[in-house]
């Protein structure tokens, strides 16, 4: 009975803190969906924001200032992003991959030299808990909210801040029509591409917090290659979550309790594979692409070229 | 404060010229508060250009508006919409994953910004709602909602703005008779408040429903301004027709034109928007006859030849091509030549190369190709000679066709949908866009092909060259036949008012067709 | 509509311009990359001249590249063809692992044939993998009217761990107590024979060469190639010519995802002689990245491929001779694909989409040019 409680505490603490990265760079990372863009950059973006914010500590050693330069280096690469699909007018997805690709070869080319001053890599100072161990102490609340990091509370906020900003305020509102109707919103007499821009910018910013917390909240270092996909599962979650920051964290929690599962099953000796945990959440996905009945919820027109002149 | 009297709008001399073509010629316009008032004119007119002018979207080249007295810059929709000015367009602005009222509110800047403050916005849509008599739920997404109160939300968000001047572009074409009543009901309402309406439309029971005066446009400038309520129909489509650009009318031999080639038989199919576009419509073609089409574009013309060339499925009624039913894409080129609309888009390929394109639609059938691989040489000689024949201007034939000009490529299109020699010809607007030698060529080219015993449909919005070329004419209007004349005797101000829907015109030129 | 008087001027410069541009951005990558070093302290001529000589200076370094090169061309490929046809194939990634799985399955399966037949029949196999996994995201698209991209994008992750759990016991494509996860070895009568002995060139470069090769025949002498390209350069146009574009469209992706397939079976048979897991990381992205540089020309694309592929094989002995790192490449490569794209190349790549029960509609304007 204590071993199957300590084992549940267990698996949803580490659910927790497993989807917190992609509840940080997913919660703002539909906004360039909502506006019209694909950015499978995310996961390079996310990539760069872990090895600027690992460099940051270290040269800084004030982790909020790593938090900040991390961001910094997600607003550069999305700005990049947005550049070449607006304003040079390249595909999305290539323009995408280009990014991811350059994001892996450089972070594993400044590898070295990013501890190259150290004997041992160190492990930077992770993001505090700050709750009190009485609070930590109980059950299910414990794991999931108290025992966590800050930036775990930062990714439970988020989505609550951004889902306030898209449906209860004017510049929201203009997101939520410029995807799927730009002549529209053009017409209403707001700019197009000042929304795009800012859409592909604010996925840029989350995914670099996205990155901080991945290689902050409980590692403390770099590995190559150390996203290993989580920019496209939080693609999977804008999709699962229609693009509701709120349901996109749900998604993103669900996704990280799949990945908590799936690395206890390794170990556990379960008779189902423990691959088939780490498929779920895209076999998830797929199904609810196919299964969605009526509508589709996608922004209207994600992925293609906005044409000013056309009205 | 407005009085009635004043005068909301005044736009003078307006000039707009665009590549090829003066769309606003020295235009000037007045508009008083309180009055309805009708722009009538053919396609290419001019009319669109002029209100796309005065909503910010295109600036003019030269001249000056004032409103309400005051000289005003109007650089973009967005100062349009800050002096008073709204615009309902062709195609509907909305977006449909929003509601009814968040498409209302979009663009207007909050009362506390950035607060999203939908209340307010609620109360007065709901005033409006009971006011204009409509049944709209503030709350409904945009999909949900059937075309016409579509129609309405459009006009809903520009009487949620401050608008003392509404701009009107063919406001009904989506709209049943009895929602176009009560459109016209309300912008009566809309002008007794001391606000200014232009109604762009060529409708001309609206114009005269409606309208306190109508100004026609023709070939970029204004033919003169008149009031609605005492205007002849002859006399308004004398003024949209006219006779300002003349062409002679073509020499030709009288053919045997009895067999009957294209048959059509009460004809319905929809069109994109999934409104009906053509009505019970019946047409014959017979050898060596050019049958011209005119109207207004957007009645139907072009869903007609989809039709006929099998590109479009109709709900009902049959097409019989040399005795055979169509009922997929026609790739037989000795059964049709089909010459479409925009030769850019859906006639060529740009990217290809001249020869490529000439063999468009034969490139899979012997000779071109043996045993599974195509023989360029071949295709090149076809080509070659083609492009001889037709006299298409390229040094030759492996270059990209979108390096030839307007008139060139038109010339390629054309070459090849003949190069079979079908026995349907089928053209819609072919000499859109092209050089008065190109235009001669075209021509030249249709009327060989009468002349060869083909039966040639001849749709174009341009009634001079209809007049000059057809054998007989008929004048589509809302999907049907208004009417259909002898192009040897016809009246162009009877044909005119065919083209606006006047139905006792239709009368006349029903009986009198030979 | 300008009245052209010349109209050689144009097509030289569209020559040029089509060839120029590729070659511009991996000069501005290169030159990027000479800075690259200079900042690691580093001569970059020296640097250079070692990736030079670590790529084709010796036998070796020419069998290191052509190994290297073998999985981006046929992976270029893949994506050109798709190109050719107004679409992007996101999915080699996993298509790379249904292939190289089917691969291995009859490659470890003894059979009563010649060797010459085995090597076929595997090939065939991972050949079809790749359709297969093609297959989902096609008829969703085409029958359903969902979009492929982000299926496809799933499909990639499903692929790879599918795989994982193919080759982990108790799977009957595992190895029994193998020191770490992979399928038994491929019997040496299915695998791709060498090319240079004593090196690991496979034939899977030329079975790559071979395809290009059969692909651009076919583009320029079949109607099935006159027809693929219609439909890349304007679906409209096409479907007035009377082409069935949505039938174009699903034989197109479908052969996509089988050269996609390919990549992993040549892995799998020529080089790794085994199924291991997340043994081609990245290979399906970098195939989009040959296809671009290449403006989708298959026999271009052997050319793209031949360079990244030797500038990987270089960068070991640039790590060696002077000390930078052999993700220098990876950079390069990048840069080279970011550059080419800003200089407006990948710029409006066309894509074709089809929606439910309606016939496709561009996305965009012409490509290249």
């Amino acid at each position: 009975m204590e071993d199957s409680l300590g084992f549940i505490n267990d698996l949803l603490a580490a659910s927790i803190r497993l989807a917190a990265p992609l509840m940080l760079a997913g919660a703002g990372g539909l906004f360039t969906e909502r506006v019209g863009i694909f950015n499978i950059g995310i996961e390079g973006t996310m990539l760069a924001g872990a090895m600027a914010a690992i460099w940051g500590s270290l040269v800084t050693g004030n982790i909020l200032m790593a938090t900040l330069i991390a961001m910094l280096i997600g607003v550069l690469f999305s700005v990049l992003h947005a550049y070449l699909t607006i304003t040079r007018r390249a595909d999305q997805i290539v323009a995408g991959a280009a990014i991811n690709l350059f994001a892996l070869g450089a972070t594993n080319l400044l590898n070295t030299p990013l501890y190259a001053s150290f004997k041992y890599r160190p492990r930077v100072d992770l993001y505090p808990i700050l709750a009190p161990e009485s609070l930590q102490e109980i059950p299910i609340l414990g794991p999931i909210l108290f025992a966590q990091p800050v930036i775990v509370w930062v990714a439970f906020v988020l989505p609550f801040i951004l889902a306030w900003v898209l449906y209860r305020t004017t510049w929201g509102l203009n997101v939520r029509a410029v995807g799927d109707h730009p002549q529209a919103v053009a017409t209403a007499g707001i700019s197009v591409i000042r929304l795009k821009y800012t859409g592909v910018i604010i996925s840029g910013l989350s995914a670099g917090l996205g990155g901080a917390a991945l290689a902050m909240a409980d590692l403390g270092l770099f590995a190559p290659n150390m996203t290993a996909g989580r920019g496209f599962a939080v693609l999977a979650a804008f999709v699962v979550g229609k693009w509701n920051p709120i349901y996109v964290a749900a998604a993103c929690i669900m996704f990280g309790a799949a990945d908590a599962f799936q690395l206890r099953a390794q170990t556990l000796g379960f008779a189902i594979p423990y691959q088939v945990f780490v498929m779920l959440p895209y076999l998830l996905t797929i199904a609810a692409l196919a299964g969605l009945v009526g509508r589709t919820v996608a922004p209207k027109t994600i992925g293609k070229l906005y044409d000013p002149e056309t009205i | 404060m407005v009085n009635e009297g004043d005068l909301a709008l005044r736009m003078i001399g307006i000039n707009k010229q665009f590549p090829g073509v003066l769309a606003n010629d020295n235009i000037n316009f007045e508009l008083k508060a309180g009055e309805v008032h009708g722009l009538l004119g053919e396609n290419g007119a001019g009319k669109t250009t002029l209100m796309n002018v005065l909503y910010g979207l295109h600036q003019p080249d030269s001249g000056e508006i004032y409103i309400n007295g005051q000289k005003a810059e109007i650089a973009s929709p967005k100062d349009a919409n800050d002096l008073g000015i709204g615009m309902v367009h062709q195609h509907f602005m909305l977006v449909d994953n929003l509601t009814a009222l968040e498409n209302v509110v979009l663009g207007i800047p909050p009362e506390r910004p950035p607060l999203l403050d939908l209340e307010p916005a609620r109360a007065r849509f709901e005033e409006l709602v009971e006011e204009y008599d409509l049944g709209l739920d503030p709350n409904t997404p945009v999909w949900q909602l059937p075309v016409g109160d579509q129609q309405w939300l459009e006009i809903i968000k520009i009487l949620f703005r401050e608008t003392r001047i509404l701009i009107l572009d063919e406001p009904t074409a989506v709209l049943a008779p009895s929602q176009a009543m009560h459109l016209f009901r309300s912008v009566r309402r809309f002008a007794e408040e001391g606000n200014a309406i232009i109604f762009i439309s060529h409708k001309l029971e609206e114009m005269k429903e409606v309208a306190d005066w109508v100004t026609v446009l023709r070939d970029g400038h204004v033919v003169d301004t008149v009031d609605a309520g005492t205007a002849q129909p002859s006399q308004l489509a004398q003024m949209m027709v006219g006779r300002s650009v003349f062409l002679d009318r073509r020499e030709r031999p009288p053919m045997d034109s009895k067999n009957e080639v294209l048959v059509i038989d009460q004809l319905n199919c929809l069109n994109d928007r999934g409104t009906p576009a053509l009505r019970n419509l019946s047409l014959k073609v017979h050898t060596g006859e050019i049958v011209g089409v005119a109207g207004v574009d957007g009645n139907g013309q072009r869903e007609l030849a989809e039709c006929i060339s099998g590109l479009r499925q109709p709900t009902s009624g049959i097409i019989h091509i040399s005795d055979q039913l169509v009922s997929n894409v026609i790739r037989d080129t000795t059964l049709l030549g089909f010459i479409p609309e925009d030769r850019r888009k859906t006639g060529l390929v740009l990217g290809f190369t001249v020869a490529e394109n000439l063999t468009l639609k034969t490139f899979g059938k012997t000779p071109y190709t043996k045993r599974g691989i195509i023989q360029w040489g071949l295709i090149r000689e076809h080509a070659n000679a083609l492009i001889k024949d037709y006299d298409i201007r390229t040094p030759h034939s492996m270059v990209t066709t979108h390096h030839l000009s307007g008139g060139n490529q038109q010339r390629v299109v054309v070459a090849r949908e003949l190069s079979g020699e079908p026995a349907l010809l089928v053209t819609c607007q072919p000499t859109r866009g092209l050089d008065i030698g190109s235009v001669e060529a075209v021509h030249k080219v249709l009327l060989r092909e009468r002349n060869r015993g083909a039966a040639v449909l001849f749709i174009s919005t341009e009634l001079p060259e209809v007049m000059a070329l057809s054998d007989r004419i008929i004048v589509m209007y809302k999907g049907e036949i208004m009417g259909e004349l002898e192009a040897e005797s016809a009246d162009v101000n009877l044909i005119g008012e065919l083209m606006l829907g006047h139905r006792e015109a239709s009368k006349v030129a029903v009986g009198g067709a030979g | 509509m300008k009245e052209r008087k010349n109209v050689f001027l144009p097509i030289i410069g569209e020559l040029v311009l089509t060839g120029g541009r590729p070659i511009l951005a991996v000069v501005l990558a290169l030159t990027v990359g000479a800075f690259l070093i200079i900042a690691y302290g580093k001569n970059p001529v020296e640097a250079y001249a070692a990736m030079l000589e670590g790529a084709v200076g010796s036998r070796a370094a020419i069998a290191n590249t052509g190994v290297r090169t073998a999985p981006l061309l046929l992976g270029g490929l893949a994506v050109a063809f798709g190109f050719k046809a107004g679409l992007l194939n996101v999915g080699v990634e996993g298509q790379i692992y249904a292939g190289g799985a089917a691969a291995a399955a009859i490659g470890i399966t003894p059979l009563p044939v010649p060797s010459w037949l085995h090597v076929t029949l595997a090939v065939i196999a991972g050949f079809i993998g790749g359709v297969l996994w093609g297959v989902i995201p096609t008829l969703l698209k085409a029958y359903r009217g969902i979009s492929e991209i982000v299926i496809t994008l799933m499909l990639n992750y499903v692929g790879i761990h599918f795989a994982s759990l193919l080759i982990h016991e108790p799977s009957p494509l595992a190895k029994i107590d193998a020191f770490y996860p992979q399928s038994p070895n491929i019997l040496p009568s299915a695998r791709l024979p060498v090319l240079i002995k004593g090196t690991s060139l496979h034939a899977g470069l030329i079975i790559g060469l071979i395809l290009a090769v059969i692909i651009h025949l076919a583009l320029r002498y079949t109607p099935f190639g006159f027809r693929t390209r219609m439909t890349g350069q304007n679906p409209e146009a096409a479907r007035y010519a009377g082409i069935n574009v949505k039938k174009q469209i699903i034989i197109v992706l479908l052969l996509s995802a089988g050269l996609g397939g390919l990549v992993g079976t040549g892995e799998v048979l020529g080089l790794k002689w085994a199924l291991y897991d997340f043994f081609a990381v990245g290979l399906g992205y970098d195939g989009i990245a040959v296809a671009l540089m290449a403006n989708s020309n298959p026999l271009a694309v052997i050319l793209t491929a031949f360079f990244f592929g030797a500038l990987r094989a270089g960068a070991g002995k640039m790590q060696v001779a002077v000390g930078i790192e052999t993700p220098i490449s990876q950079v390069v490569q990048a840069l080279a694909v970011l550059f080419v794209i800003a200089i407006g190349f990948g710029e409006r790549v066309r894509r074709t989409r089809l929606e439910r029960g309606q016939e496709p509609e561009q996305e965009a304007v012409a490509h290249g040019g």
